[in-house]
């Protein structure tokens, strides 16, 4: 199976997909309250999906990592921001480490921290796992996931432990997402072009060719793991401040299947297919909610059993990799349709 | 102490058994089969739902019902999915691993439910004063004798010879003569029989059946056969083995800290990985494109 990348830039293949999204969070984001905030949500995870496009997409090697990367990136932002007297009192902070209490920063300020943060994380532990291959690779970011996920749920001092952290300041304003989403987006799609891009999609495509042409795809993997790290820990930490919130347990393997399985339905190869991936799994997950709840989607009242949305949701993503397993969008960037002419 | 040893050596043959049922189907197919956990935890809710019935008609049903699944997992999406990137299968796998446990969730509700299977198998007996489990004997038994009725099977049957074969070079066991899809059928179901083995001992120690019962053992025996070596059934045994005990003494010898035990395991998976990246039983680095 060959698939796709861009090399050369193309006016049409980056601002397809941001008017799109520009268009997508001002109709549906401005539809009501509640498509407002699951809008909200859906920009973070897109932030995500980009973040695993970086890598996964274009290096061929899966990562169940990046939930390691989101949750630190949460995990800092929410820490710098919340109240040192909601520090004092949650549960979930109570027993800090005395360094961690008193640091207190502007949210967007810890945004970026927290992207830091995370793509030092990356930085170190890809220089470890970067020398691995194939799926001993993909294993190896799950122990990382593993780590991370036991590490912040026992140990109170660096971690919220088993609950809930509150008092993290909202960010209710969806333009500033959007901003940010369209930031990454811009960044990603000029990284896809770049050298580093390429080369990374080399080595996807012949791990023997590859170094023969002089590439070294440890230096090209660790690079694209770092970024995307960062990336996805923006991500975590853009998810916090939405909700308001975070938990330990909302970065794991429901996390990680979701937003791998939005970068495979759209099509991993593609920016563009990372946002029909995440734009679909999160439609498809809204509207049975609504079908759940017996509320009529588009004026039609169907109801279905409580409880079968998350069969549909899965067993649409299967049918989806029967279909077309290398994504919706095959991993081609936008294009505009070519209209053909009626004869 | 003989109670810890005993324990880490049964641990050990469980993690085995689940290691071999997940190498059986990626030696043939190159599928981890991430839902193998749902095979699991069927094979526990059979055993669990039918202790009115003697234990030999249980298990045979679960052993029915398993193999079942199993192939209806194959004939149904896998068989489909054959000959695409490893890495989609992989996740195609966590799509059916979701909807088994929802379904699962549906049909026998979210709370646990359990029963006591085979009750002559629970409480201690004594030996030069030492008391031990009669289950970490009988888990020990068991393991040993489906390990080497697994070993007779692969080693010296042509079925045997076929899955080798097929884990070596599939390409190239089609081309002389082996049949895939009778094999990767056959794995299948070798597979769901494993899968309800390991049921049996599990709930003979744990019989609060969720849905999300065999999730755990999957995800350890899955880094189990990375550690061993991916390329061969041997290798997926050894290293189930060693995450088994390594896990078991860990418990023992981290006292309070055991909470950690998981990040200690990953860690030394990562130390055995970077070390030899093939695995334990790996002959020189392969290159392979997942």
């Amino acid at each position: 199976m060959k698939q796709v990348g861009v090399t050369k830039f193309s006016i049409q293949n980056l601002l397809g997909p941001i008017i799109i999204l520009i268009l997508l969070t001002h109709f549906v984001g401005g539809a009501s309250t509640s498509l407002q905030l699951i809008t909200q949500f859906a920009l973070c995870l897109f932030v995500m999906v980009l973040a695993l496009q970086v890598f996964v997409g274009n290096s061929g090697v899966l990562s169940f990592g990046h939930g390691a990367f989101a949750l630190i990136g949460s995990y800092t932002s929410a820490i710098l921001t919340a109240p040192v007297n909601i520090k004092d009192n949650s549960l979930a902070m109570n027993q800090l480490w005395e360094p961690l209490v008193s640091p207190q920063v502007n949210v967007y300020v810890s945004l970026v921290v927290s992207a830091v943060v995370s793509g030092l994380v990356a930085g170190i532990t890809g220089s470890l796992l970067m020398r691995l291959n194939g799926l001993a690779a993909g294993i190896a970011t799950f122990a990382l996931l593993g780590v991370a996920y036991n590490v912040f749920f026992n140990n109170k001092k660096i971690g919220p432990g088993s609950q809930a952290l509150p008092g993290v300041p909202w960010i209710t304003n969806t333009w500033i997402l959007l901003l940010l989403a369209v930031l990454t987006l811009i960044i990603v799609y000029f990284l896809n072009i770049s050298w580093i891009g390429r080369t990374l999609r080399a080595t996807r495509e012949d791990a023997m060719a590859a170094p023969a042409l002089g590439i070294s795809i440890f230096k090209v993997r660790l690079i694209a793991f770092t970024i995307s790290g960062a990336i996805a820990g923006l991500a975590g930490g853009m998810y916090s401040h939405v909700a308001g919130t975070f938990q330990v347990q909302d970065y794991y393997l429901e996390f990680t299947f979701v937003t791998l399985s939005m970068l495979i339905v759209g099509g991993s190869a593609s920016i563009w297919g990372a946002l029909v991936g995440t734009f679909i799994i999160t439609a498809v997950g809204q509207v049975l909610l609504m079908m759940e709840q017996d509320i009529p989607v588009f004026g039609i009242q169907f109801q279905i059993p409580l409880g079968s949305r998350a069969v549909i949701i899965a067993l649409t993503f299967i049918a989806m990799l029967l279909w077309r397993s290398s994504g919706v969008t095959n991993g081609k960037e936008f294009r505009i349709p070519k209209l053909k002419r009626i004869s | 102490m003989v109670q810890s040893i005993l324990d880490a050596i049964s641990l050990g043959g469980l993690y085995s058994l689940a290691a071999l049922g997940l190498g059986l189907v990626f030696g043939v197919m190159r599928l981890v089969n991430f839902a193998h956990a749902e095979l699991i935890t069927i094979a526990a809710y059979t055993l669990v739902l039918t202790t009115q019935f003697p234990l030999v008609i249980s298990l045979l049903f679960t052993v029915i019902i398993t193999v079942f699944v199993a192939l209806l997992m194959e004939f149904s999406i896998y068989r489909r999915l054959r000959g695409v990137n490893p890495a989609i299968m992989l996740i195609a796998s966590f799509g059916l691993s979701t909807v088994l446990q929802r379904v699962y969730e549906l049909m026998f509700g979210a709370l646990p439910r359990s029963a006591v299977v085979a009750p002559f198998l629970r409480g201690d007996f004594k030996i030069a004063g030492l008391s031990i489990t009669i289950s970490s004997v009988i888990t020990i038994v068991l393991t040993i004798t489906i390990l080497l009725a697994m070993g007779y099977l692969v080693e010296k049957t042509s079925l045997g010879l076929q899955l080798r074969a097929a884990s070596a070079d599939f390409k190239t066991a089609r081309l002389l003569g082996v049949r895939s899809n009778r094999l990767i059928s056959a794995a299948f179901g070798l597979s769901g029989v494993l899968a309800a083995c390991v049921a049996l001992i599990l709930v003979i120690q744990n019989p609060q059946i969720s849905p999300y019962y065999g999730l755990n053992i999957t995800i350890l025996s899955l880094v189990g056969i990375v550690i061993g070596g991916i390329a061969s059934l041997r290798g997926a045994a050894l290293g189930g083995f060693i995450v088994g005990v390594v896990l078991s003494s860990l418990n023992t010898l981290l006292g309070n800290g055991r909470v950690y035990a998981y990040s200690w395991l990953f860690i030394l998976v990562l130390v055995i990985l970077l070390v030899r990246p093939g695995g334990l039983l790996s002959k020189g680095t392969e290159l392979e494109r997942v």
